[in-house]
């Protein structure tokens, strides 16, 4: 048997703000723009992809992130085999757009508490004041230098999406910044 | 014992705590509240250092940012150590220690006072003639000797121990400076539902406005100090407002943007700073910004105008009124405006002696009236000649002046003193509203420059604005902060205010003398040691440009870059050229407007931090088997594993050896990698790539060249067919998110008719490649059902297989000229892969090997590394990769540049291969390849690209480019070496296995 290593991250609790790492959890990325795209990707999530920049839907434990107008983060424990080959199938196999298996290319942290935005505020330079007041909202944008995607679930809950290759580098800087809280 | 100066109570100490701390290792007492300046002068201590040029004894002269004189070292030898902290900025702590720069052995007696009595024979720009001849004079004497005299202050010798940060913060509104003003704007920005943040680079806010307890300044029938302090208490209980204190603005770029350096324990023992933040440095984005920076008062130029105990007037009025510090027994104020009064009249109150010398005639202002009623002795119409005493003020010398103003009159009169407090009027602080590129205009009423074209949404309000009397600045800056913030109703539309006005001006930059100016020290910058008559010195010279003045005498250069001089240097060349202030312009005001630190800078990058590393989902591994790593971009990358001691040349040579008589292993997990799906996907390729695409088999792999649009090698790599619609392209290492990203752009902008999605899959899989004659063996091992013949696993071709259970995808590619293949997987079991292969490759003597081994074996295969062999100005002809260049395509990206005249030259530098003559000898990579030494000048014809020891080849190789180098071939050429010069002729550049006979053995 083949064994499973993921980066050396382990749950952490400083003042308001416990980080979590969320592995495995499978991650899609979802490209298309047709009418059928979006009906195909509708039908086998349950959810209908949002359109609005910045935004999420998440229905159950599936969660659908706007990327770009033509670009999703599908992720979520809900996610088994079944239905990627089922959205691989109906989607690229029949040229309707794409859906590609990322859940090794993104490493899942969650954070969560008061602090959460105290600590990304440290190094990223995106506006988190209307952000953190918002649910299921979504960002794109730089953490010490380093892309990440992020999903606000819930009121200071936040999915944090890394790179894999970045992730131990990017984890040592947010406890790093985290000591100063 | 020291004496004490500390005159009144003051509610902006707390007497409760007193605090010690030692200046040039006496030890001395404050409290806490104190600045390092006012806790030395309340313990008449006024000699502070000495000054750059001169050496002369120097002096507090200012209560703030301006500070040109008073800067110490901070801390002792350690690591803690910090030079040029201005003493005015300083908040004392317990335990710490300062000491005076720029002397030796001590500031009482400096070996360096030297040059005051040599001032005559080295005026301004002596250095740039004297340092001329004798040439040789240079290296030997005049170098070591003007670096033993450079600088201010001692750099810590060890790493600094301190934590620094950076934090970004965005705001509707940013209010620079917490005097009145600011507070005002900052209520008003609050008020009206706006996210609000207010900076000040002091303890507390309030500005001069807080300690103004005079009875003429009234806000609705409260006195000025009273009334703010009401509104500084209002504020805090206001939601959308959020105050920085000791936070101080560095820097006002484009767009609003603006850094700010926020001081978190500077006033805080060292033991209570231990693991804790120092300073902060916020990036703001704000998108309205208030200035409220305030004015500093201007010096006054005349004869000896820089000895310890003459000041500021405001600033000797702000150590009385807020320190409760009198900073002389017996005090003159020298000014030429009614703002001086205000300090003459406070000090009056407090029993300390005081009189007035006023270059006017008169003032019809209450606060001379005031004074003259308080039995102020005023000398009207006269102007300081001279100064005397050498550590401390002791008398000074008045005269008469002419009634031009031009010249003085009758006789000297001697006044004792010990405090000299000097008034020239106001500048505003307009360094911030230029740093955003702002424009200024000059008004000459007051011959100041103000605020005129914003080039940002911000606006500038108080005294930066050229606001000077209490209400003018509250009466415009509520107006101007209500058009700003777009409101027609605040708190301040009908405050009452009542304060004097200044009716008589009158400013001479440089004031009269009975002696000629070149037996004078005027000095204008008193951190540089510029005098006024430097500056005519310059002017004499030919120097008119206030930028060329500038750097010729050195006036502004300082660390407080002129705060106090710039204005007086303009105002001299003005009178002197006969021109127009206002059309002399300004020098250009650059951030940071005081000195930050390197750590503040820095912030959290250093150490662990200082850049990102990305790690392969091998990496573990490798470092349990102690491979030394490089960095290849980002990537931290196995680079050699030395066994036993082995150095890297060793390593490398047994790694290579193994790779190519049995078997190697490599990490290959960093090859960038990118999905593409869509009907359009070979169109899309046939566009990207030099080759052609749409005949490739599903099942095949095939290397293709990406060019810019200039013709040039971009990016390299394999591109593997999984399925009629869908691809997989590696990319170079470092070149992925470019690659990436360019695709993407011409996807979206060119080419969007194109059915095609792109997906970086980079870090999803894990990359084992297996190479050498026994690679085979190893992967039927792992992968008994699958055929490995030729026929049916051909070079340049997939396989999609599983291991123990889990997807794994083959490509039987290779870099290095053996039979080899790329075993892909999701990066989760990469590392268990890697040690699978390790285990099956055990009776093969499989062995890892890093990038130098890889770097190597391609070479000797005469393989490329885009980035090494190309340097973005080498066509796939110059690499004589004439095959890979479709002639057949209608199009694709770089084709037309390749058809260029300059382009298709014959003698572009080509890559060839070199060999020494001595085989064990190896080029350095970046040498320069020449034919002809003696020619003059000589002409450099390429240069080494790549060189390497080949172990397989026993005897050096090394790849270069060279011009004309297909056509050298066989030819003789020179590497010449700092102690040699090395032989080569210019060969094939494939040095191994030229008929590829091993990539199927």
């Amino acid at each position: 048997m083949l064994n499973i290593n993921f980066p050396k991250i382990e749950k952490k609790d400083y003042p308001n703000l416990e980080l979590n790492l969320v592995e495995p959890i499978h991650k899609l990325n979802l490209r298309g723009k047709n009418r059928d795209f979006f009906t195909k990707a509708g039908r086998i999530l349950s959810i209908m992809l949002p359109t609005e920049p910045n935004t999420s839907a998440t229905i159950k434990s599936i969660s659908a992130l706007w990327l770009s107008p033509d670009e999703w983060m599908i992720y979520g424990k809900d996610i088994d085999k079944n239905l990627m080959l089922s959205l691989d199938s109906e989607i690229s196999k029949l040229n309707l757009g794409s859906v590609t298996d990322v859940s090794d290319q993104w490493v899942l942290i969650n954070m969560r508490g008061k602090n959460v935005f105290e600590v990304l505020s440290k190094g990223s330079p995106f506006d988190f004041n209307k952000f953190k007041d918002t649910k299921n909202v979504t960002v794109q944008t730089l953490l010490n230098h380093v892309d990440v995607i992020l999903h606000q679930n819930d009121t200071n809950n936040l999915d944090l999406f890394v790179r894999k290759s970045f992730s131990e580098h990017l984890w040592l800087w947010i406890n790093d910044s985290s000591r100063s809280l | 014992m020291s004496e004490n100066f500390r005159s009144i109570e003051t509610k902006f100490l707390d007497k409760t705590n007193r605090i010690s701390f030692k200046y040039n290792g006496k030890k001395y007492y404050g409290y806490k509240g104190d600045t390092l300046a006012s806790a030395l002068l309340s313990n008449g201590v006024h000699l502070i250092g000495r000054s750059f040029k001169y050496h002369r004894p120097r002096g507090i002269m200012t209560c703030g940012s301006e500070e040109p004189n008073a800067i110490v070292q901070i801390g002792g030898n350690g690591s803690f150590t910090e030079p040029n902290v201005r003493a005015t900025e300083q908040e004392i702590y317990e335990g710490l220690e300062a000491s005076s720069q720029n002397c030796w052995p001590s500031v009482e007696f400096d070996i360096g006072g030297i040059n005051n009595f040599i001032s005559p024979v080295i005026p301004s720009g002596f250095y740039y003639k004297t340092f001329m001849w004798p040439k040789k004079f240079w290296y030997s004497l005049y170098e070591p000797a003007i670096r033993m005299s450079a600088g201010l202050g001692k750099s810590p010798t060890q790493p600094d121990p301190e934590l620094y940060d950076h934090n970004h913060l965005h705001c509707d509104v940013l209010v620079v400076g917490g005097g009145i003003s600011g507070i005002i704007a900052a209520s008003i920005s609050a008020d009206n539902g706006n996210n609000t943040v207010l900076i000040d680079d002091k303890n507390s806010l309030g500005g001069s406005s807080i300690y103004q307890n005079n009875e003429n300044f009234k806000i609705d029938d409260e006195i000025s100090s009273i009334w703010l302090d009401k509104k500084i208490k209002e504020l805090k209980n206001k939601k959308n407002l959020t105050i920085k204190r000791r936070t101080s603005l560095a820097a006002f770029h484009s767009y609003n943007y603006l850094l700010a350096r926020e001081n978190l324990a500077d006033h805080k023992s060292l033991d209570k700073r231990l693991n804790k933040l120092r300073q902060r440095l916020w990036k703001i984005r704000a998108k309205k910004v208030i200035l409220a920076t305030g004015a500093i008062e201007r010096p006054l130029i005349f004869n000896n105008n820089d000895r310890p105990g003459v000041m500021l007037a405001n600033s000797v009025k702000k150590y009385i009124d807020y320190y409760g510090v009198r900073c002389g027994d017996k005090n003159i104020i020298f000014t030429n405006n009614d703002s001086a009064y205000e300090t003459a009249i406070s000090l009056n109150k407090k029993g300390i002696n005081v009189s007035i010398v006023d270059i006017r005639n008169n003032s019809s202002s209450i606060l001379v009236k005031n004074a003259k009623d308080a039995g102020i002795k005023i000398y009207w119409n006269n102007t300081v000649v001279n100064t005397k005493g050498y550590r401390k003020i002791k008398s000074i010398q008045i005269m008469e002046m002419s009634k031009d103003g031009t010249n003085v009159v009758g006789k000297k009169t001697n006044l004792p003193c010990d405090n000299l407090s000097i008034s020239g009027g106001w500048t505003p602080m307009v360094h911030l509203f230029t740093q955003s590129g702002g424009k200024l205009k000059f008004r000459d009423s007051d011959q100041i420059f103000l605020p005129n074209t914003e080039m940002s949404d911000q606006i500038s309000v108080g005294s930066c604005n050229g606001d000077f009397e209490l209400d003018d600045v509250i009466k415009n800056t509520v107006s101007e902060c209500k058009n700003f913030i777009s409101t027609s109703v605040t708190d301040y539309d009908s405050l009452k205010v009542s304060c004097p006005k200044q009716k008589e001006n009158k400013n001479i930059w440089l004031l009269p003398n009975d002696k000629p100016l070149g037996k004078t020290k005027p000095f204008l910058d008193f951190q540089n040691d510029s005098t006024a008559k430097d500056i005519k010195l310059a002017m004499r010279e030919g120097f008119k440009s206030i930028e060329h003045v500038k750097r010729y005498t050195t006036t502004g250069m300082g660390t407080d870059q002129g705060k106090l001089a710039n204005m007086h240097a303009l105002g001299i060349i003005s009178e002197t050229a006969g021109v127009k202030m206002g059309s002399l312009g300004t020098t250009t005001f650059r951030p940071p407007y005081t000195p930050l630190t390197f750590g503040t800078i820095v912030g959290r990058n250093v150490g662990t931090f200082f850049d990102i590393t990305r790690k392969t989902p091998i990496h573990e591994w490798h470092k349990n088997h102690k491979a030394e790593f490089e960095n290849v971009g980002q990537w931290k990358r196995a680079w050699y594993y030395p066994k036993d001691g082995e150095s890297m040349h060793q390593a490398v040579q047994r790694e290579s050896k193994a790779a190519r008589e049995s078997a190697g292993i490599l990490d290959a997990s960093t090859l960038g990698k990118i999905d593409i799906k869509g009907t359009d996907a070979s169109e899309f390729l046939n566009r990207v790539y030099t080759n052609a695409w749409s005949k490739l088999g599903i099942g095949k792999c095939r290397y293709g060249l990406m060019l810019n649009e200039d013709g040039m090698v971009y990016d390299d790599g394999v591109t593997t067919r999984l399925d009629e619609n869908h691809y997989v392209m590696t990319t170079t290492t470092g070149g992925a998110a470019n690659v990436l990203s360019k695709l993407e752009d011409y996807l979206q902008t060119e080419w969007p008719e194109l059915d095609v999605w792109l997906t970086s899959v980079t870090d999803h899989y894990a990359t084992a490649s297996v190479c050498g004659p026994n690679s085979k063996n190893i992967l039927k091992k792992l992968f008994p059902i699958l055929e490995f013949n030729d026929g049916n696993f051909p070079h340049m071709s997939f396989k999609n297989t599983e291991l123990d259970g889990i997807n794994c995808r083959i490509m039987r590619i290779s870099f290095t000229g053996e039979h080899s293949y790329e075993i892909n997987i999701e990066s989760k079991y990469g590392k268990s892969l890697w040690e699978k292969c390790m285990d099956a490759g055990k009776e093969f003597n499989i062995t890892p090997y890093g990038t130098e081994t890889m770097h190597l074996l391609r070479a000797e295969k005469g393989f490329i590394i885009v980035g090494q062999d190309t340097d973005g100005t080498m066509t796939p002809i110059d690499l004589q990769m004439d095959w890979i260049v479709s002639k057949k395509k209608y199009d694709f990206i770089g084709k037309r540049s390749l058809y260029r005249s300059d382009t298709m030259r014959e003698d572009r530098k080509q890559l060839v291969g070199l060999l020494t003559d001595n085989p064990n000898e190896i080029l350095e990579e970046g040498a320069q390849i020449v034919q002809d030494e003696k020619k003059q000048p000589i002409e450099m014809l390429g240069h080494v690209t790549s060189s390497y020891f080949s172990p397989n080849l026993n005897r050096s190789i090394a790849l270069a480019v060279v011009k004309n180098g297909k056509n050298l071939k066989g030819q003789k050429l020179l590497v010449p070496m700092k102690d040699k010069t090395i032989n080569v002729t210019v060969s094939d550049f494939i040095f191994f296995d030229s008929k590829n006979e091993r990539l199927n053995a």
